[in-house]
């Protein structure tokens, strides 16, 4: 290493942002070069001033969120207490009744993965138990008992539920705004009203649905879905997962909540 | 609590949550606004303008992770948006005491932030997003749109001019 390749390389071993080997050959460098020693002092020396300054500035108006899209009961306290377990839920929770509801809307590969999922749902499913009964106690708030035993509720009830999930995301990706109010109660109405860029999605075309727990069904009768995705969107990782929240009202299973998740 | 957790809880409506999560992040992203604008009040407009889009957006964010660099994106989009509608000049060399923020750092710390500000607006970005938001050269590139290759070339000679503007203090190092 010469001592043109260390100066272009010396803030990024200030800010330890090099290999190993390329931090070696810088130290080994320094160790030996007056000059470059002395260039890595000073730019040493200015950069730990200037992230000395960062934390220095104190606002005198701090920012303070509106309840814009504050949800009410439901959507906060059943997602924040179920949310550590929502991934492994996602993961978990398929089973055998959720399976034939959305077997027929998936690429032959995806369902031959259902088919090793169910296999393994069983032993899955005990964990979903522990991690139930861990979520009780956790900071000793009261937390949501939300049942996510496969076959709690009836089967077309839980195909329905799953439905008007899947109908939901397909919407979202055709960017069908009057089918997604069709699909809504009235508060997911007037959030989908106020942003309605949360809700429609690029990249129908790799939508492909990877896994769906089963439904659960919370104290108050809000159903409880959540949907693992992969589409082709922007973001390096495609696959995410939306939650749900649906009520039956007059006989009619609405969406009353949707959020993302990663 | 954690960053990670904190968006979880914002993403499904925690209000609470998300105004943690912005303490964890305001004096940075304060300093990042006054680096890049030049004045304390679009600093405290880009901020404030930012973290409301922020919270609006929060379920927008698929990876709770990249919180820090997500928000840091929408401060600069916020900070470039303002100073292009920005007709007047910016008196840089006497700026008046801040009032939009209190000064809590090092009594020399002000000049150093004014010899960032006297650096172009490419220069002035680079620096303000990694030694404030203490960011990565990737990430710095993802934000800007622009290859990690210019970012450090920028930060090298960003880094060259702010050893030139504090040089009697760098000679003083130097002898020790």
């Amino acid at each position: 290493m010469n001592c043109s390749d260390v100066r272009d390389q010396l803030e990024s071993y200030i800010a330890d942002d090099v290999t190993d080997v390329e931090s070696m050959r810088i130290a080994e460098h320094l160790g030996r070069c007056e000059p470059c020693a002395a260039a890595y002092e000073r730019t040493r020396s200015v950069v730990a001033d200037l992230k000395g300054i960062s934390d220095a500035f104190v606002p005198r108006d701090r920012f303070a969120p509106r309840p814009a899209y504050a949800s009410g009961p439901a959507g906060g306290w059943v997602w924040r207490t179920i949310a550590v377990a929502a991934s492994a839920v996602a993961i978990a929770a398929v089973g055998a009744l959720s399976v034939p509801a959305i077997a027929r809307e998936l690429p032959f590969g995806v369902a031959k993965e259902f088919d090793a999922l169910e296999d393994r749902a069983q032993d899955l499913q005990q964990q979903v138990d522990e991690l139930t009964v861990r979520l009780e106690t956790i900071d000793g708030e009261q937390v949501a008992m939300v049942d996510t035993t496969p076959g709690d509720l009836a089967p077309e009830e839980a195909a329905a539920v799953q439905q008007l999930a899947m109908d939901f995301i397909r919407a979202q990706y055709a960017g069908d705004v009057a089918a997604l109010e069709a699909m809504g109660t009235d508060r997911l109405k007037a959030d989908l009203a106020a942003r309605p860029g949360d809700y429609v999605r690029d990249g129908a075309e790799g939508l492909t649905f990877a896994q769906m727990t089963e439904p659960a069904r919370a104290e108050d009768g809000t159903y409880l879905i959540f949907v693992r995705l992969m589409d082709s969107g922007d973001w390096s990782e495609s696959q995410y997962q939306e939650d749900f929240e649906i009520k039956l009202i007059d006989g009619r299973y609405l969406v009353d909540f949707m959020g993302m998740d990663a | 609590m954690e960053d990670y957790e904190l968006v979880r809880r914002a993403q499904a409506g925690d209000a609470r949550a998300f105004t943690t999560l912005v303490r964890h992040h305001e004096r940075s992203l304060y300093a990042t606004a006054y680096a890049i604008t030049r004045s304390q009040w679009d600093a405290a407009d880009a901020v404030q303008d930012a973290l409301a889009d922020a919270y609006a957006g929060i379920r927008s964010l698929r990876d709770p992770d990249r919180f820090g660099a997500w928000v840091s994106r929408i401060v600069v989009n916020e900070c470039n948006t303002l100073l292009r509608k920005r007709v007047r000049v910016v008196p840089v060399e006497e700026p008046p005491e801040p009032q939009a923020f209190v000064w809590d750092g090092p009594e020399d710390g002000m000049d150093l932030m004014r010899a960032v500000q006297r650096l172009s607006p490419d220069h002035r970005e680079v620096v303000a997003l990694r030694y404030f938001r203490d960011m990565k050269l990737g990430e710095i590139a993802d934000v800007l749109g622009c290859p990690t290759g210019t970012v450090k070339s920028r930060l090298n000679r960003a880094l060259a001019s702010l050893e030139a503007a504090m040089c009697p203090r760098t000679e003083e190092e130097v002898s020790r």
